[in-house]
């Protein structure tokens, strides 16, 4: 799982992929933070957040896209399969990687709360559920686009899937009410819609209502389609 | 140390392999012969693991391939048909990563590989980046990967492909070398190759094993005496007449004259009847020296040809 990892992680930073996720995502943030906070005269992060959370939808099938559907291509799939290191190692293994790349963004936009305390004060409970809450829900992402990826040897096709379900995931709240209030559905199949409802349990972790819950629920989100990236493997193996 | 029983599969409708079966005792070099799509590396991929089979069981060292994949994956080294490399990486980074994949615990990482690339030829291109090789080195550098962890069975699909004829005699000396220890599959579309390399050859046709024997003998039931062409010193018409009185030739087709006062032939000869003796004695009688004698079936299409053949 470790050499999975290491070598996934170096493999963004020996391609172009890793620069243009890292370059395009920051540009656009930090162009995002000078209007809004420098220019705004704000110490609020929150409009940052979900700001972010939008481009994130864009950019994250960069980050995943390669993640198997490469492998498929060059065949090194063969490698990795007929190594002793079990399916879900390797699954695992390219899942961190992806999330170590994120976690990098991450950092560099630590630089927004330092500019605020030079002058101002930082909202230290708001900067706190917003990193957890884009962490979960970039976990979340980054566990479906490379389920995504695991279906497909083309890459263009895998961006374009998990493009496709990011933006599903995000009208879901909105169609569902929609439908609710003209009465079409019945309220248990909202209720479900709500429950699975990735934006609607991110709003309350940046609303500071970080509940026990809702990580367990992000976790197991990354988790289930962890299990269906092993599963996708595994059939491949069977065709 | 490779037992394979029973072995499956199908893709939709097309058949893959067919009840396939046999047994590679340790040490046993074994060359897998066979047009493209007969199965061979449909055999050599769920013998590794890559694949899994339909039905059918596949044991190395007497570890289940299905119900132990991990321990049974530690004894195998596999070169496929495309080697699998990562292009953006440099050789040294890349066999580096495969000694932590595969989890080797040799005493030293560093010495381990270097030895590998030593015996393989790959120290001048250790720094350099894999998508910038040659063919040839990348094919070494895929067979280098399937030599870490120095493991007990060597799965090569077409080892000496993309290769020139000086490294493809290089390569099989490597191969033979590590078969003192090893027991080794390879496939090959090239005969050469097989009497070269191989102790026995298996044949596959169709997702069948066709033949299973020591090069020697296969090559000498399926080639060499069947068809030949030959060069005679003397005139065509009286060496036809020869040849057509000659007992055990089935057909003698005349080539033409390729050298000043000679005649060619191609001669075919009954099945079972070595032609060879009878027809120089019948030559020097009349005074007619055979200037040549170049048996014609040498190619595996032909041996492949005759034995599916038999088997209709």
């Amino acid at each position: 799982m470790l050499a999975v990892f290491k070598r996934d992680f170096n493999a963004y930073f020996t391609s172009p992929i890793g620069y243009v996720y890292l370059g395009s995502y920051i540009l656009v943030l930090n162009l995002m933070f000078y209007l809004n906070n420098a220019l705004g005269s704000s110490s609020s992060v929150g409009g940052l957040f979900s700001f972010m959370l939008l481009v994130m939808m864009f950019i994250t099938p960069i980050l995943t896209m390669r993640v198997f559907s490469e492998d498929f291509k060059q065949k090194t799939d063969q490698l990795l399969y007929t190594t002793p290191v079990r399916m879900h190692s390797i699954v695992i293994g390219k899942f961190l990687s992806s999330l170590a790349v994120f976690m990098c963004l991450l950092l560099l936009t630590l630089l927004w709360p330092f500019t605020i305390s030079l002058f101002g004060t930082n909202n230290m409970a708001e900067i706190v559920g917003n990193y957890v809450g884009i962490l979960c829900i970039g976990a979340a992402y980054i566990s479906m686009g490379i389920f995504i990826s695991a279906l497909t040897e083309n890459q263009v096709i895998a961006a374009v899937g998990s493009l496709c379900l990011f933006i599903a995931l995000y009208i879901l709240e909105i169609v569902a009410s929609m439908f609710f209030a003209t009465g079409v559905l019945p309220e248990f199949i909202m209720r479900i819609f709500l429950f699975i409802s990735i934006y609607g349990r991110y709003g309350e972790i940046t609303r500071g209502l970080l509940s026990l819950d809702t990580i367990v629920f992000f976790i197991s989100v990354c988790a289930v389609f962890i299990f269906l990236t092993t599963r996708a493997l595994e059939r491949r193996r069977q065709r | 140390m490779i037992t394979i029983s029973g072995l499956s599969k199908s893709y939709g409708k097309n058949r893959g392999i067919d009840d396939i079966s046999f047994t590679i005792p340790e040490g046993e070099i074994v060359g897998f012969l066979g047009p493209n799509g007969a199965g061979k590396s449909t055999t050599m991929n769920i013998i590794t693991g890559y694949l899994t089979a339909d039905r059918g069981d596949v044991e190395i060292a007497g570890i289940d391939m299905l119900r132990n994949p991990i321990e049974a994956k530690k004894r195998i080294g596999y070169l496929p048909e495309q080697p699998p490399l990562y292009h953006t990486m440099t050789v040294d980074a890349y066999l580096d990563f495969v000694y932590e994949l595969k989890g080797a615990t040799s005493p030293s990482q560093k010495d381990h590989i270097s030895g590998i690339c030593e015996i393989i030829g790959l120290k001048d291109v250790y720094k350099r980046v894999i998508g910038h090789l040659s063919k040839g080195y990348k094919q070494r550098v895929g067979l280098a990967q399937a030599l870490i962890g120095d493991p007990d069975v060597l799965i090569l699909d077409e080892p000496t492909v993309g290769l020139d004829p000086r490294q493809i005699v290089e390569i099989r000396n490597v191969i033979k070398d590590m078969g003192k220890k090893r027991t080794i599959i390879l496939s090959t579309h090239i005969l050469p190759e097989v009497s070269a390399i191989c102790e026995r050859v298996l044949v596959i046709a169709n997702g069948s094993i066709v033949a299973d024997d020591k090069p020697e003998n296969l090559a000498g039931t399926a080639i060499g005496t069947r068809s030949m062409m030959v060069r005679i010193a003397g005139p065509s018409g009286s060496v036809r007449t020869i040849l057509d009185n000659l007992e055990g030739i089935k057909s003698a087709n005349s080539l033409g004259k390729k050298e000043p006062d000679s005649c060619d032939f191609l001669i075919e000869s009954n099945r079972g009847v070595d032609i060879r003796r009878p027809l120089f004695n019948a030559l020097s009688k009349e005074g007619y020296p055979l200037l040549m004698l170049r048996p014609q079936s040498d190619s595996l299409e032909d041996i492949f040809l005759k034995l599916t053949e038999e088997e209709n």
